[in-house]
């Protein structure tokens, strides 16, 4: 009795301590990578703006936004690659999954030019930056028409 | 109208008016920007819009020339039934300006035209373009209207393509050089009864621009706050 009690509760310990790692959905993942890039959005709508002269050009927020597009930049791709976010609904090709290393090829050019749009937003020169801002549509344009389903 | 010294009996008749000519020419250079930009994608986005928007003005100025314009441009006089349809399929219509066919085909690209734009004009590229509408509808609204202004663009392309294996058809088939006559306006006479266009005079073209202009600028969403 003693020892079938102690068993049981190392068992039950185990299970409560074992799972360190927090399970994630694929729900969740397909939600994480979507608002991440949304987010992306957001800061490449407001920098366009600039660009276009819609909005007048602020030194300093158009270096902010540069700098949250390169920094959300490294935070989408674990939503592509956690157990099961391949499954579920979205618009992510199987491509993706199928050719993970030219995906994250992909990814890697978006971090070099975004990277180069906070140079040229650190530099104010906004031919520099209307040059490097249409690189990076570019670049986010190059991977959807690979991985993105069109249909919404 | 004639060039002086002509009487009307001449060997040619004046069939398409100035605006009329002006309209398709600026259509196809705006539809073909469009269609490259929409590929391109990206930074020429931005020109997407814009080319938009001018189609957008261009076909409220065909409307409004369909009702006000000269003889052939008038929609009264080429829309005809589906008996006249199969009239000119047997060989036996007889007339000017778009055939029974033809005008089929001309309402078929505006309509497909008029949708195109409609859809683009909220519509978003995920990136960073948004059409100029876009703050008028919801997102998901939005991401509708893009998806169907996607498959929308297969059957404008496709009614294009048609029509210039027309024309191309009337020229090695029939021998009948059609893009001429939308150049300059005059086609051959065929027989006495065919007169050059009347009407569509300054006043009517004053009322089209006018509003083809105010419908760009509706389209432009400048006059969103």
């Amino acid at each position: 009795m003693k020892r079938c009690a102690s068993v049981t509760t190392t068992l039950l310990l185990g299970l409560a301590f074992s799972s360190a790692a927090m399970a994630v959905t694929t729900e969740d993942a397909i939600k994480y990578r979507k608002s991440v890039m949304a987010a992306q959005q957001w800061h490449m709508l407001a920098m366009g703006a600039m660009v276009k002269g819609d909005t007048p050009y602020d030194k300093a927020d158009f270096e902010r936004r540069a700098e949250s597009v390169a920094h959300l930049n490294k935070m989408f791709m674990e939503g592509f690659t956690v157990a099961g976010a391949d499954k579920g609904e979205s618009r992510a090709k199987p491509e993706v999954w199928a050719t993970m290393e030219k995906f994250k090829g992909g990814a890697e050019k978006l971090g070099v030019e975004s990277a180069k749009l906070v140079q040229a937003a650190q530099s104010g020169d906004m031919k520099a930056i209307k040059t490097q801002y249409g690189d990076v549509q570019g670049v986010c344009k190059g991977c959807h028409d690979s991985f993105q389903r069109k249909e919404r | 109208m004639n060039s002086p010294g002509r009487p009307d009996v001449a060997d040619r008749v004046l069939v398409w008016d100035l605006p009329l000519r002006l309209f398709h020419w600026t259509l196809l250079v705006l539809v073909t920007v469009a269609f490259i930009t929409a590929l391109v994608g990206g930074k020429a986005m931005v020109l997407h819009g814009r080319a938009g928007v001018g189609i957008a003005g261009l076909l409220i100025f065909r409307l409004v020339w369909g009702i006000a314009g000269s003889t052939y441009a008038r929609f009264a006089h080429f829309v005809r039934s589906p008996h006249a349809v199969g009239d000119y399929l047997a060989g036996r219509w007889e007339g000017i300006g778009h055939n029974p066919l033809g005008a089929l085909s001309v309402l078929a690209m505006l309509a497909a035209l008029a949708v195109q734009v409609a859809t683009g004009l909220s519509a978003n590229d995920d990136i960073a373009f948004n059409g100029p509408l876009y703050p008028l509808v919801a997102r998901d609204m939005s991401n509708l209207l893009t998806e169907l202004h996607g498959i929308n663009a297969w059957i404008v392309g496709t009614l294009i393509v048609l029509h210039v294996a027309a024309i191309a058809f009337y020229a090695s088939v029939k021998k009948e050089n059609l893009v001429l006559p939308m150049v300059h306006g005059w086609k051959v006479r065929r027989n006495a009864s065919e007169a050059s266009h009347r009407g569509g005079g300054i006043v009517a073209l004053i009322v089209a621009l006018t509003l083809a202009l105010a419908a760009a600028w509706g389209a432009s969403g400048k006059w969103i706050s």
